[in-house]
C-alpha cells in the first residue's frame, strides 16, 4: 500500500507536513491546476499504515489522514511488481 | 469500513477554506462513531448554523441542518421522539454559546442522550470574523478591533454546572485523543459535550499572529495542558499560564439522562 | 357513534389533535394556550406519545420539527408572543417542507399585550411573518367542536400539503366550555412515502415529494439552505431557488379551491358579513335576531389561503361587512379581491362585538 493525496480535494494547508512521524510529506512547490501547492510524497509506501495495515486487518498510526481537514488523504493498494521488458531499437 | 465510507464522497471537497479544523473534527467525529460501530441507517447528525454547522452535510446518514443556534432544541426532538436513533450533534462557538446558549444549558440539564461536538474556534468564521462569546480577552476580530473586552465563556465548566453526563476538550491538533474522546461520548447515556478547540487561519489566525496553518498546530500543541496537570499545579499554588488550553476529561457521570434507547 | 362531552376550547383542540394521530408535542406555557400542554402532559405518556415542556416557544418548535422527521405527527400550542417567537423556525418548516401543527390561541397584541382577552390580530403574521416568500393552511374555529374538528383538519392538510397548518384560534374559543360531539373515530391522512430510488425532494404532480423518514436508510440531507432534488445545498443558482419557493408556494396556493372551506348563508343578499371565529358567533345571532333580512353570511374555516372564489358565491353583494377583533386584517385580504365596498367592523380590547353593535352597521350598509 501506499498514500496518496487527492489532488481534487487537498486545499494545500501542509497539516500533513508536520503530523507525519516518518515526514513522507514535504511542501508542495509546484502549483495545480487549481492553483494549490500539494504536497509532494517522500516514497510514499514506509508508512506504518503502509507496511503492515494487511498484517493487523486495521488502520494502525492513520494521523495524516484523521488530520487532512479536506479527506484528501488516503491510501492505496499498489500494483505487484512486474518486470518491464525495454525494447532498444537500434 | 474506514470512517471515509460516512462521507458523501459527491459532496466533497468541502466549502472550508485551506487548513481550517472542521474537517479534521468531522474526520474524528467519523473516526469514532465508526469504531462505535454504529449503523448509518440509524444515526442522525443535527446541526444549527456556522461553519461548523455544514458539516452534517458532508455524512451520507439523515442529517437535519437547522436554524442558527436550534441545533440542539431540534437535536432533542429527534431523540426524544424516536431513542433509537443515534444523534450528534455539530455546533460551533457562536452557533452554541450566543444565540443557542439556553439550549446548550437546558440540553445539558436535561442530559438528552447525544453526542455534541463543538467546534470552537473562537470566533464567527462564516460571516467574515466577528468576535465571539468565545473569543479571548484581547483578541482581534472584526467587531472587536482593538482587541476583544468581553470576558469569554469557558464552555466546558458551563456543561459541567449544567449536568451533561461526559465532558471533555482537546483541539484538533490531538486527533487521537478526540477521537477517543468522542468515542466515550457516543459511549456515555445522557449528554457528551466535547468542545475542540478549532483553527481558523481565515479569520482568527490572520488577525491574530498565527498565520500560517501550521502555526495554528504548533500554538495548539504547545498550549494545551492536561487537566491532570492543571489540577496539579492548581493544587500545589503554581502559576498556569493564562492563555493554557486545558485538555482532558473534565466529568464523567451516571446522573439520570432522557432520551435514552430502552 | 358520538359520544357527548362538555369541554373547554383548548381540551378540544388536544383531543382531536391526539385522535388524528399526534404523538409528539413540545411547548412552553402561555396563556391562553396553556391548557392544551397541560391535557398533552396527562394524556400523551399514555399513549405512548412524547411530552415534552422546552424552554422556550423557539426551542418547542424546533423539537416539533426534530420530531416530525422520525416520522411522527407532532405539534405544538402557543399564543402571540410566542408565535412571534417561532416565526424563524416556522420559515424553516416550509422550506424543509416538514409537517406539522401549531395551535394559536391568539390574544390582545402588540407585545405582552391583554394575555387573557381575546383577539385575532396574528391573522396576517401566520400567513407573512417569517421572511422570504411562502404559503400556510389557516384555519379558525368558532366552537369548541370546531376546535375539535379543525385541530383533525389542520393535521391532515399539513400532512397532504407536508407544510405547517395553523389553527388560529382566539382566547374566546380557547377558553369557552361547549358541549361537543367526540366522535370515535375521526378520517385520518398520512404524509405520503418516499419511494425508494426517488431523490429526497424530488416532487411529483402535486409538487410535493415524498416524506423520507429518518431512520430508514434514505440518508436525506435536510437544510434550511435553498437545496436541490438531493436535499443538497445549491445557493447561488437563481433558477433553482426561484423553482424551490414557486413549488412551495404554489402547491399550497394552487389548491385553495379543492381545500376551501367555508359555509354560505344566503347566496342572494345584497350585504354579506364575511367572519371567522368568535365574531362568526356574534354574526350568527345577528341572522338569527332577524329572519327576514337574508342577511349574507360567508364563514371561513380555512382562512389561508384565502378563497377568494368563495366571493363569488354572492353575486348580488353591495357590499361586504367584515366583523373582525383586529384592525381588519382579513377585510384587506377581501378588498384585493372585490370591486364593492368593503366594511370592517374591527374591535379591540378582547370582546367579542355584540349584536345590537353589527345590526347598527348592517342598517347603516343597507340604507346606502
Amino acid at each position: 500500500m501506499k498514500l496518496v493525496i487527492d489532488e481534487n480535494r487537498c486545499k494545500g494547508c501542509n497539516l500533513c507536513t508536520q503530523v507525519c512521524p516518518y515526514r513522507i510529506f514535504s511542501p508542495g512547490a509546484r502549483a495545480n491546476r487549481k492553483g494549490i501547492l500539494v504536497p509532494v510524497l517522500d516514497r510514499p509506501e514506509r508508512c506504518t499504515n503502509c507496511r503492515l495495515q494487511a498484517l493487523y486487518g486495521r488502520t494502525l498510526c492513520g494521523v495524516c489522514q484523521l488530520t487532512c481537514p479536506d479527506q484528501a488523504i488516503g491510501w492505496v493498494s499498489e500494483r505487484p511488481y512486474e518486470p518491464v521488458r525495454i525494447e532498444v531499437e537500434y | 469500513m474506514t470512517f471515509t465510507d460516512w462521507l458523501r464522497a459527491d459532496r466533497l471537497p468541502h466549502i472550508w477554506c485551506s487548513g481550517c479544523s472542521n474537517g479534521t473534527i468531522l474526520n474524528c467525529t467519523l473516526a469514532a462513531v465508526e469504531a462505535e460501530g454504529w449503523d448509518r441507517d440509524r444515526t442522525v447528525f443535527v446541526s444549527g448554523i456556522g461553519c461548523s454547522s455544514r458539516a452534517p452535510g458532508y455524512v451520507a446518514t439523515d442529517s437535519l441542518h437547522t436554524t442558527h443556534g436550534r441545533a440542539l432544541a431540534f437535536a432533542t426532538g429527534v431523540k426524544l421522539a424516536e431513542p433509537s436513533l443515534n444523534v450528534v450533534v455539530f455546533t460551533g462557538d457562536g452557533d452554541l454559546a450566543a444565540i443557542g446558549g439556553n439550549h446548550f444549558i437546558h440540553a445539558c440539564r436535561r442530559n438528552v442522550d447525544m453526542t455534541v461536538v463543538c467546534m470552537n474556534n473562537l470566533i464567527y468564521g462564516m460571516t467574515g470574523g466577528q468576535g465571539s462569546p468565545t473569543t479571548p480577552l484581547g483578541a482581534l476580530s472584526t467587531t472587536t478591533p482593538y482587541g476583544a473586552s468581553e470576558p469569554a465563556f469557558d464552555l466546558v465548566a458551563l456543561a459541567v454546572a449544567a449536568g451533561a453526563n461526559h465532558v471533555a476538550r482537546w483541539t484538533a491538533y490531538h486527533v487521537k485523543e478526540l477521537e477517543k474522546a468522542v468515542k466515550t461520548g457516543l459511549e456515555t447515556p445522557g449528554l457528551s459535550f466535547i468542545e475542540v478547540r478549532a483553527g481558523c487561519p481565515t479569520n482568527y489566525g490572520r488577525k491574530n499572529r498565527i498565520r500560517e496553518v501550521t502555526d495554528m498546530a504548533d500554538h495548539f500543541r504547545t498550549r494545551s495542558m492536561l487537566k491532570t496537570k492543571y489540577d496539579r499545579l492548581v493544587a500545589e499554588g503554581k502559576p498556569v499560564p493564562a492563555d493554557a488550553i486545558v485538555v482532558g476529561e473534565f466529568v464523567r457521570r451516571a446522573n439520570p439522562a432522557m432520551g435514552v434507547a430502552p | 357513534m358520538t359520544r357527548i362531552e362538555f369541554m373547554q376550547g383548548n381540551a378540544a383542540s388536544a383531543e382531536g389533535a391526539l385522535a388524528a394521530g399526534c404523538r409528539f408535542f413540545g411547548g412552553y406555557p402561555i396563556t391562553p394556550s396553556t391548557e392544551v400542554a397541560e391535557l398533552m402532559a396527562r394524556k400523551m405518556p399514555k399513549l405512548g406519545g412524547v411530552f415534552v415542556q422546552m424552554e422556550d416557544e423557539i426551542a418547542s418548535i424546533a423539537a416539533v420539527i426534530g420530531a416530525a422527521w422520525t416520522g411522527k405527527k407532532a405539534m405544538t400550542a402557543t399564543s402571540g408572543p410566542g408565535f412571534s417567537l417561532m416565526l424563524e423556525n416556522i420559515g424553516f418548516a416550509i422550506m424543509t417542507e416538514t409537517p406539522l401543527v401549531i395551535v394559536n390561541v391568539q390574544r390582545g397584541g402588540p407585545s405582552t399585550g391583554q394575555p387573557t382577552m381575546s383577539a385575532q390580530g396574528d391573522m396576517l403574521q401566520c400567513r407573512f411573518g417569517s421572511h422570504g416568500d411562502m404559503a400556510i393552511l389557516a384555519l379558525a374555529p368558532d366552537s369548541v367542536q370546531e376546535m375539535y374538528d379543525l385541530t383533525v383538519k389542520a393535521f391532515n392538510l399539513a400532512e397532504r400539503f407536508r407544510c405547517p397548518a395553523f389553527l388560529m384560534a382566539d382566547e374566546i374559543i380557547g377558553h369557552m366550555r361547549e358541549r361537543i360531539d367526540v366522535p370515535d373515530r375521526v378520517e385520518v391522512v398520512d404524509r405520503k412515502p418516499f419511494v425508494p430510488g426517488r431523490l429526497p425532494f424530488e416532487a411529483d404532480d402535486d409538487r410535493v415529494p415524498g416524506f423520507p423518514t429518518f431512520g430508514q436508510g434514505h440518508h436525506t440531507h435536510v437544510t434550511g439552505l435553498t437545496h436541490d432534488a438531493r436535499g443538497y445545498p445549491v445557493t447561488t443558482d437563481p433558477a433553482m431557488h426561484d423553482a424551490l419557493v414557486r413549488r412551495l408556494v404554489g402547491k399550497v396556493e394552487d389548491a385553495r379551491r379543492e381545500i376551501a372551506d367555508y359555509r354560505v348563508t344566503n347566496p342572494d343578499a345584497e350585504v354579506v358579513f364575511i367572519c371567522y371565529g368568535a365574531p362568526a358567533r356574534t354574526v350568527r345571532q345577528l341572522v338569527a335576531d332577524r329572519p327576514d333580512d337574508g342577511i349574507g353570511v360567508l364563514r371561513l374555516r380555512l382562512v389561508w389561503p384565502f378563497p377568494e372564489h368563495a366571493l363569488a358565491e354572492f353575486p348580488n353583494a353591495r357590499a361586504f361587512v367584515v366583523p373582525e377583533q383586529n384592525l381588519g386584517q382579513i377585510a384587506r385580504e377581501v378588498e384585493r379581491h372585490v370591486r364593492v365596498p368593503v366594511i370592517p367592523v374591527s374591535k379591540l380590547g378582547g370582546e367579542l362585538h355584540t349584536p345590537d353593535e353589527l345590526a347598527r352597521v348592517y342598517e347603516e350598509v343597507r340604507a346606502r
